[in-house]
């Protein structure tokens, strides 16, 4: 008990010190960018993500070709989410025959719901100037909702009686759109929302018939109920979130996360190289502590204990109050964005904060445990002897424990194995890099201040005496530089990924991408089809071909829905296949394996690289397909990846021309339509009343606006990072001024003017600045390179700009901490200082 | 009898007993006698000198007899137990409260006030008056109106004092002290001096110091000139 108190009263006195308030501040700072960064990503993620499942009127959706069981809703229920059920089948809607004239009927996608319907993002109606209004209302039954494109095509309006089934209900509303526009493009018909209380008196539903009964869900616990769920599917049961509904949605929202995760990576990063110079200074002067300590009659043991508790003490200290400062930071942050979103930021939960703590603890024992142990077994005579060598040997085993120490915070990121691994592994690599060339450049400046190769620079003296003092602390400066040229890389990345993959990014959707798909055109209608499009339509009004065709066999053996376990490859054996295709490789796709085959192959097939996966094909696999009762057999010769977030017409297989030129099919074409362009749409659909038009305007403007309010939202993330990177390079600095300090005390104490001083300091400063500058420019370069090219497959563009201001800032922010650090030397009667030093 | 509990007094034996010391270190390939068969012994309350010319030994020769390093032959006993076998932790328990040391360079530790350094030896053995008794010290010592002036607020003769209010404060039976009065000017010097050599009378403390000042060395007892790491007659 006593030796708690003695250790906790001596955390109050280790307080007052320099080296352990910078130590905490650096820490706190480290963890305050680490927590802000994951908190404030984290509603961002909610955020978008929320939008995301407007698409889908939900969070997550359960559906099955029968009633789905109760238990399913209770379960949902338990979690505290909101629920609503829902039929969904196809019927034919006519209008009552009225003065002899024809019967008119449609085939409709009729959903029969329950209040609240939706539960994600509301229905909208046509305002008076044709703009689209929100619709706030419930179906009550006896009532339906129909969209426009059933009103038009029956000749309908509100307040009208329409036949469905046993039942003529009122239509109460005509909407433009309903949140819920994903799904599967093809099966699009117009739409007509019932009471679910109405289903059975319609007498539309019968045993056998062909519907899918729903539960939609909405709450903040959707993924834990989603997670929860998906092991107690039945069979012809699936559970269904935004992202694997849409591919283009999912890789958008892939594509935010991925930036989010980089800017916590980026703080991580920084974070390690603020402790590890911070920690330098403390041991240091630890050493003295320790030392007294065993000579006043502590054993090791008791030391031991003492600093460990000391310090633990301190970590906890710094890591909460970098906690309260990253709670602050992304409030302030989030007031900063609050124009950005349509809603308020969905609040942070308290776990990346927790993380955050845990960060900064972890890495901390971990770079400190080594040197810790060392200290207590400081040799007592070591008060005599103040030139004994201090801590042997914890430096290699201090990096090894500390690399161990990021792997786990990295995985404790939430991300897998093998991204820790290349996250460590780079940063070892680049710290060994970084020493390797450190330690090269001052060899060099070794045999130039010796060979006088130096002379040119005027009266070199103290410019020398400056770059010798570099070559004295070796290991120190060397260790310096890699740290300062990591922080550098580490700017210079956020920087660019800050403005040239944003922008790269947010160009990836451009404004003419096509918003309006044709399907099932005929072959003969393709030219009449083409020339009413818009001129500009250019190359995406390309028409391709299209042959549905089932997966019948692989490699020679009969395969069906039973012979898979997960519920998507069950589902895309049990659809149709969309084939197409293509005589050269795609724009948007880029293959993965194999080789693109050339014009007189037959018989061969592209495939998607996701969904070869989902049905476990591989390269070379013989697959059979069943086409209107004809057999197609190919091989597949080639895996490919789709951009899917271009929006453009994209093929899961891709085929040669000749070996499906005899196959029944029909063509599908993609065009943008400008935005008021109303009478395109209708010339079509008069030209070749066949031909089903869909509208993805809605949906990619939801895409494109999470695209901007995740750029922005993420700019700000950087920036912070960037003012936090700073911050952390100048306490790294300023850690490291101990010895310069006492240096140049020396110097003064010999004659030295301060001239002559400061013009030592500037070549040290400059040559120490310019080296990590080098550094941190060709770091950045090959990891924004890699980032851009590898992993978020955005073109990389050089820019030197950027290159030549890191470069600069890293000599000016050198000079800056060096000279704040050293100014007071000048000032500070020598002796002064050798007495503070010795 | 176990290792971690300090046998009773021989009042009999001498406070202090060097037997042949010998301290050898690895130089490169060849070894460095840094001292060569020192034997010397002081009875309790009585003070000696060690001398001799900068790289003589005398510093090792301190760290031997303080028990802060271990001799590479002969032995050091206090009070008739010998110490130099003892484990590191047994010798740091019996430093603790019985042996007490002023450096040269005060050795204070910069963060904590005045008062807090005379306390940390009574803290480190669990004491629970450490902070009266150091405030005692620190009266006794000239320095009651400094109790929470930290080191660099104070005088290099001020800091001895905090020093030597440290290495009284646990009541040690051997106080050692290298060059005392190495970092101070000459009057200071004299006063640190004085100061010390009453603390020795009133307390009946054994003192050992090493230094270069003659007029110290000659106001012991006992003095050992040091050459090479050896005794000189």
């Amino acid at each position: 008990m006593k030796r708690a108190a003695l250790m906790l009263r001596f955390v109050r006195r280790e307080l007052r010190s320099t080296e352990a308030r910078i130590l905490v501040l650096a820490l706190a700072l480290a963890v305050a960018s680490v927590g802000a960064v994951a908190m404030f990503a984290d509603r961002v993620q909610s955020a978008f993500v929320e939008q995301a499942n407007v698409l889908l009127g939900a969070d997550a959706m359960i559906s099955g070709d029968r009633p789905l069981p109760p238990a399913f809703a209770e379960a949902a229920r338990a979690f505290g989410l909101t629920t609503t059920e829902s039929t969904r089948f196809g019927s034919m809607v006519s209008v009552p025959v009225r003065d002899g004239g024809e019967v008119r009927s449609v085939l409709a996608d009729v959903k029969a719901v329950a209040a609240p319907y939706p539960l994600r993002g509301t229905l909208e109606a046509r305002g008076p100037t044709g703009a689209r209004v929100p619709l706030v209302a419930q179906v009550r039954p006896g009532e339906v909702f129909v969209d426009e494109r059933l009103a038009s095509r029956l000749g309908v309006r509100a307040g009208e009686r329409v036949e469905l089934g046993r039942l003529t209900p009122r239509i109460a509303q005509v909407f433009a759109e309903e949140p819920e526009v994903a799904g599967n493009f093809i099966t699009m018909a117009p739409k007509v929302l019932m009471a679910g209380a109405d289903v059975e008196a319609s007498g539309l539903i019968a045993p056998g018939s062909r519907a899918t009964y729903r539960l939609q869900v909405a709450g903040p616990r959707a993924g834990e109920f989603v997670a929860a769920m998906r092991p107690k599917l039945g069979p012809g049961q699936r559970l269904e979130t935004i992202r694997e509904l849409r591919p283009e949605v999912r890789s958008t929202l892939e594509r935010a996360e991925q930036f989010l995760g980089l800017a916590a990576s980026f703080a991580v990063f920084l974070a390690v190289v603020a402790i590890v110079l911070t920690l330098r200074r403390y041991l240091k002067r630890e050493i003295d502590t320790a030392t007294l300590f065993r000579t006043l009659g502590a054993g090791e043991r008791q030391t031991l204990v003492h600093f460990i508790g000391q310090f633990c003490v301190l970590a906890l200290l710094a890591c909460a109050l970098g906690v309260a400062l990253a709670y602050a930071a992304q409030a302030a942050l989030a007031w900063t964005v609050r124009g950005l979103f349509e809603s308020a930021l969905p609040p942070a939960g308290w776990w990346p904060l927790a993380k955050a703590f845990a960060t900064g603890f972890v890495l901390l024992l971990g770079f400190a445990l080594p040197p810790l142990v060392a200290l207590a077994a400081t040799p007592p005579v070591r008060a005599l002897r103040r030139d004994l060598p201090p801590l042997a040997g914890s430096g290699a085993l201090a990096m090894s424990l500390g690399g161990i120490a990021v792997l786990a915070v990295v995985l404790m990121q939430a991300q897998d194995w093998a991204t820790g691994v290349v996250f460590v592994g780079a940063l070892l690599a680049l710290v060994a890099l970084a020493t390797l060339l450190a330690g090269a450049l001052l060899w060099l400046i070794r045999r130039a201040v010796r060979s006088g190769g130096l002379r040119w620079l005027g009266r070199a003296h103290s410019v020398s005496f400056g770059l010798a003092n570099l070559d004295r602390r070796r290991l120190s400066t060397a260790l310096q530089i890699a740290c300062l040229g990591l922080g550098v890389m580490t700017l210079i990345t956020v920087g660019f990924v800050r403005t040239d993959l944003f922008s790269a990014w947010q160009k990836s959707l451009p404004p003419d991408a096509p918003n309006q798909f044709l399907i099932n055109i005929q072959a003969d209608q393709i030219a009449p089809i083409q020339s009413l499009l818009p001129k500009d339509a250019g190359e995406a009004a390309a028409v391709y071909p299209m042959v549905r065709a089932r997966l019948v066999e692989l490699n020679g053996r009969p395969i069906s829905a039973k012979d898979f376990v997960s519920e998507n490859a069950k589902r895309l054996i049990d659809r149709e296949f969309n084939l197409s295709s293509a005589s050269t490789l795609p724009r948007g796709n880029r293959l993965v394996a194999g080789a693109w085959p050339d014009a007189t192959e037959r018989d061969v097939m592209s495939i998607e690289d996701g969904i070869a996966a989902t049905l476990g094909l591989k390269l070379g696999d013989e697959v059979t397909f069943d086409v209107a009762g004809e057999t197609l057999r190919v091989r597949i010769t080639s895996l490919r990846k789709v951009d899917w977030d271009s929006f453009r017409v994209n093929f899961f297989a891709l085929l040669p021309q000749a070996s499906i030129a005899a196959l029944p099919k029909s063509y599908i074409t993609a065009f943008h339509l400008p935005p008021g362009d109303t009478k395109t749409l209708a010339a079509v659909v008069a030209a070749a009343p066949n031909v089903l038009a869909i509208d993805v305007s809605e949906m990619m403007q939801r895409i494109r606006s999470i695209v901007d309010q995740v750029a922005r939202a993420l700019e700000f993330v950087f920036v912070f990072t960037l003012l936090a990177g700073l911050l952390t390079l100048y306490t790294a600095v300023i850690a490291t001024q101990d010895e310069r300090r006492y240096d140049t005390a020396v110097i003064r104490t010999l004659g030295g003017t301060a001239r002559q001083v400061r013009r030592a300091l500037l070549a040290e400063f400059v040559t120490l600045g310019a080296a990590a500058g080098v550094l941190g420019v060709g770091g950045a370069v090959g990891l924004t390179w890699a980032l851009a090219a590898r992993l978020l497959k955005i073109e990389f563009v050089p820019s030197p700009g950027v290159w030549v201001a890191g470069f600069v800032l890293a000599v000016a922010l050198t000079l800056l901490a060096g000279w704040l650090g050293t100014r007071s030397v000048l000032s500070t009667p020598p002796l002064q200082v050798l007495r503070e030093s010795a | 009898m176990t290792d971690s509990t300090p046998p009773t007094p021989s009042l009999a034996a001498p406070a202090l007993a060097a037997h042949a010391l010998t301290r050898i270190v690895p130089l490169g390939e060849r070894r460095l006698t840094l001292l060569d068969d020192v034997s010397l012994s002081v009875a309790t309350g009585e003070s000696l000198a060690i001398v001799g010319a900068s790289g003589s030994g005398k510093t090792t020769l301190l760290g031997l007899l303080a028990g802060l390093d271990r001799p590479d032959g002969g032995s050091v006993a206090w009070h008739g137990e010998t110490v130099s076998t003892l484990s590191e932790d047994a010798l740091a328990k019996r430093r603790q409260g019985a042996v007490g040391f002023v450096f040269q360079s005060f050795q204070l530790l910069p963060a904590l006030t005045a008062l807090e350094n005379v306390m940390l030896p009574l803290e480190l053995a669990g004491a629970d008056d450490a902070e009266a008794r150091a405030r005692d010290w620190l009266r006794r010592v000239g320095l009651a109106e400094r109790l929470d002036h930290l080191p660099r607020q104070l005088s290099g003769g001020e800091q001895q004092r905090v020093a030597i209010a440290r290495a009284f404060v646990a009541a040690p039976r051997i106080v050692f002290a290298d060059e005392p009065t190495g970092n101070l000017d000459t009057a200071t010097g004299a006063e640190i001096i004085e100061l010390m050599f009453s603390l020795n009378r009133a307390q009946g403390t054994t003192l050992v110091l090493v230094t270069h000042d003659a007029e110290l060395a000659a106001r012991c007892d006992h003095m050992v000139r040091l050459a090479h790491g050896k005794v000189q007659a």
